[in-house]
């Protein structure tokens, strides 16, 4: 483990309110979120900015869990999918989290298409789509609507940044930066 | 037909419906593990009514948040009482929000635009 003091000076320096590294099961979100709720309030953030906050959080840590819900069936990396990390920060007047998982290669080009969609949109463009989803049939077990990025392209104030690297294991790493 | 509860818990809201009243209530967070099995029974208990007889139907949110996968059962919950209003039924839809909180109330306007049934926005003082 690194130097515990110099742990605290990147966080404080880098204005992280919160940051988790680990499995990311229901429970444990729930929890985190409730933690990310107080510990806004206490900064007394107003409430449509701690509500967009908290569905940022909330959108893109249940993709990470649904996603590693999806590759557990045997698949000998299946924790490996369930440990994500998640950061949430302030910088200035913008809050800004961030979230990363592990991915299999195969499935990062339709990913990255559906980002590069996504950024391409204007706000009207968004809501349009986001309503067209809303009504879409859902894929029988899935466990989400794939409204989630959208959702989080219309909170944030930037286009959503994202990016994929090589992870471990033959895994790619995959991370979304939203900036509110 | 029975009566419909559940009991909330830290992501998932208390729901009571009543055979009886025609009343059925949401209440609390909504962001469960999966939205989809939580809603389920909700919608078919609301289907299962429409269906039964001609009494009008109420239904009264009290959602303090709902994730995306939560809008889109919501959304299929409107669209049944919709069918049910183009239908000629009675059926009347009570949001009620945080007055101090826009996102909530940017929510339920986005669901009233696409919507004729009645629907009732309703701006509740915010809780300390």
């Amino acid at each position: 483990m690194g130097d515990l003091h110099a742990i605290r000076q990147f966080l404080a320096s880098e204005g992280i309110l919160m940051s988790f590294h680990g499995p990311f099961r229901h429970g444990i979100l729930e929890e985190l979120g409730r933690a990310l709720r107080k510990h806004l309030e206490s900064e007394s953030t107003r409430k449509p900015d701690t509500t967009d906050v908290f569905s940022v959080y909330i959108e893109a840590a249940q993709n990470v869990a649904n996603y590693a819900n999806r590759h557990n069936g045997g698949d000998p990396a299946g924790a490996r999918f369930q440990q994500g990390v998640v950061v949430i920060g302030r910088q200035g007047d913008h809050h800004i989290v961030q979230c990363g998982n592990f991915i299999l290669p195969a499935d990062g080009p339709a990913l990255l298409a559906r980002l590069d969609h996504l950024s391409g949109l204007d706000a009207a463009a968004l809501k349009t789509l986001f309503k067209e989803r809303i009504r879409a049939d859902v894929e029988p077990g899935a466990p989400g609507a794939g409204l989630g990025l959208i959702r989080m392209a219309r909170i944030a104030s930037r286009p959503l940044g994202y990016a994929i690297v090589p992870g471990e294991d033959g895994l790619d790493f995959f991370s979304l930066t939203v900036i509110l | 037909m029975v009566n419909l509860t559940l009991h909330a818990t830290a992501s998932s809201p208390q729901v009571q419906a009543d055979e009886k009243t025609g009343i059925l209530v949401l209440s609390g967070e909504s962001y469960p593990e999966n939205s989809f099995d939580f809603y389920r029974p909700i919608l078919s208990w609301v289907a299962d009514f429409l269906e039964r007889d001609r009494r009008s139907l109420t239904v009264e949110v009290r959602l303090t948040y709902l994730n995306t996968s939560s809008i889109k059962c919501m959304m299929d919950l409107l669209d049944a009482m919709e069918d049910a209003h183009q239908a000629g039924r009675e059926v009347k839809l009570n949001w009620y929000y945080d007055q101090e909180n826009d996102r909530a109330l940017d929510l339920a306007e986005e669901f009233k635009e696409d919507l004729t049934l009645p629907f009732t926005i309703v701006p509740v003082p915010s809780e300390g």
